[in-house]
């Protein structure tokens, strides 16, 4: 198969480009690996109170279906159930899992998207253990209860969200619970710093409780908060938060049965004293990372940057990369919502366009600056400290780029 | 008990119509066009699969194919993630694979 432009990832990034590329003349493909079309986006089903009135309500899956309708329309090929496992220059990507078994491509764009850390435990191999993405997926998507009683474990912005679409849509949750200090928890296990997250969450979050709780624990309030956490627990629309009791162990013979929670300090430190809950399913949550394996495959400069998330491709402003005709737009770049993915994706396909003698429908100025205004209208910041990572990435690029200019190599 | 763990919801999906299919010869039933881990799961089965090298019982847990924990036999093909395989009228779902290895190691 031979188009101008591959895109991989059918997300919210992958789709809103491939329909700039499109609108613009090129020919576009989208492979992605799910056997629908959507991405994260599907899970996804809230109010946004920072949205014009009449677009309040957020559903994941109308999104979804109206951005495929408009690039099915303009001629866009959505490939599902197929994997691109590998890719290399000047672009051809190889395909499993269909009659077709290799694109070729003018340029690429990886709207890969994130996947979940995981967070290991004693017990959490058992069935009826799973992470918080899951939960949402089966929930909002699937529509399955995971379990009739469950316990989150992981105390940040999104195990707190999905707790409460979980209770919403009739699952009883037991409580949401820090994970246990271990080699692997870190800052996770810590309860004063759960607190601090959500203090940066507040004002952010997609809900009112949410945002009440980041609100009680962040400014002039903070102090009084860390005092609070010797308070029995918080609750969240009736769901127990316990900041000062940890998830040690999940327990079960052959499927979960039950978890056992100890008592904390403020730092996290147990104090010996137990107790079990009888619960059928646990959530973990430890956050997400973004998936940059093509990137790397293709020869991609990859960079570590904490505050996006993890290790990601080095990347300008106009989301080229250090590979002549690879982009990258989404959660590759670093972690944050539909709408800031949605921005990047516009921002990508207006850059290749270009590279490739179109015209886009806005300027890169434009897009560029649409991305901004997406990220200050987010309903949900995943991670407190993106701008700055952002700006990290900023600097790196233009020295990545001095450096090029000056004769040297692009540094790996 | 299908509808023990089915959820209301505001978005369902449209024209979902009920198959039939099965899980180690058990037959259930479940929605065309949904992933297998979902009708299962629905169908109160938890447990996909044992690990080759433990025997411990896995099933569902990242539910986007990462994991690959939710792997069983599709239609005679081994190790398809059923997270990301949707059901269609008489699929035959088993986990003997894993345990067929298990059985030849002895």
């Amino acid at each position: 198969m031979n188009v101008d432009v591959a895109v991989i990832g059918c997300g919210p990034a992958g789709l809103t480009a491939s329909i700039e590329m499109a609108q613009s003349g090129l020919s576009v493909v989208i492979i992605d690996e799910y056997y629908r079309p959507g991405g994260r986006l599907l899970g996804q089903l809230y109010d946004d109170p920072k949205a014009p009135v009449h677009q309040r309500r957020w559903d994941g899956k109308k999104v979804t279906q109206e951005l495929v309708e408009q690039a099915i329309r303009l001629g866009v090929q959505i490939v599902c159930g197929v994997t691109a496992w590998s890719v290399a220059p000047r672009w051809k990507v190889e395909l499993s899992g269909s009659e077709v078994k290799s694109v070729q491509a003018k340029a690429l764009l990886l709207a890969t998207g994130a996947a979940e850390k995981a967070l290991p435990m004693s017990g959490w191999t058992l069935p009826g253990v799973v992470s918080v993405g899951a939960a949402q997926t089966f929930t909002n998507v699937h529509q399955v209860a995971i379990g009739k009683k469950v316990m989150v474990v992981g105390v940040d912005p999104l195990a707190l969200s999905v707790a409460m679409e979980m209770k919403h849509a009739g699952i009883q949750v037991v409580g949401i619970a820090l994970p246990s200090q271990s080699a692997v928890t870190g800052k996770l296990s810590s309860p004063e710093d759960a607190l601090s997250k959500l203090a940066e969450a507040a004002d952010l979050a997609p809900n009112p409780f949410l945002r009440m709780m980041g609100r009680l624990v962040a400014g002039s309030l903070r102090k009084v908060a860390i005092h609070a956490l010797s308070l029995p627990l918080l609750r969240l629309e009736g769901i127990p938060v316990y900041l000062r009791k940890a998830v040690a162990r999940i327990e079960g013979e052959h499927e979960v049965k039950a978890v056992t929670l100890q008592d904390v300090t403020v730092q996290g430190v147990p104090t010996g004293r137990e107790e079990r809950i009888e619960v059928d399913a646990v959530c973990l949550s430890a956050g997400l990372y973004p998936l940059v394996e093509l990137a790397q495959v293709a020869g991609c400069s990859v960079t570590h940057v904490p505050e996006l998330g993890g290790l990601v491709p080095l990347h300008g402003k106009d989301l080229s990369t250090t590979a002549d005709g690879l982009y990258v737009a989404g959660n590759i770049t670093g972690i944050e919502g539909a709408k800031v993915a949605m921005a990047q994706g516009k921002l990508a396909a207006v850059s290749i366009v270009q590279s490739l003698g179109k015209a886009p429908s806005m300027s890169k100025d434009d897009a560029m600056h649409a991305v901004e205004q997406a990220r200050d209208l987010s309903p949900i910041r995943f991670l407190p400290q993106i701008l700055e990572g952002r700006a990290i990435m900023d600097q790196l690029w233009q020295e990545a780029w001095r450096k090029k200019e000056g004769g040297q190599a692009w540094m790996i | 008990m299908m509808t023990n763990t089915r959820l209301f919801s505001t978005n369902k999906d449209e024209g979902q119509r009920h198959v039939s299919f099965t899980f180690n010869g058990m037959e259930l039933t479940g929605y065309e066009g949904e992933p297998i881990a979902a009708a299962l799961l629905a169908n109160g089965i938890k447990t996909i699969r044992t690990c080759e090298v433990t025997k411990e019982p896995r099933g569902i847990f990242c539910g986007i194919g990462h994991c690959y924990e939710c792997r069983a036999e599709v239609d005679g093909i081994s190790n398809q993630r059923t997270c990301m395989t949707p059901l269609r009228s008489g699929t035959q779902v088993s986990s003997h694979s894993s345990w067929q290895i298990e059985e030849a190691r002895k």
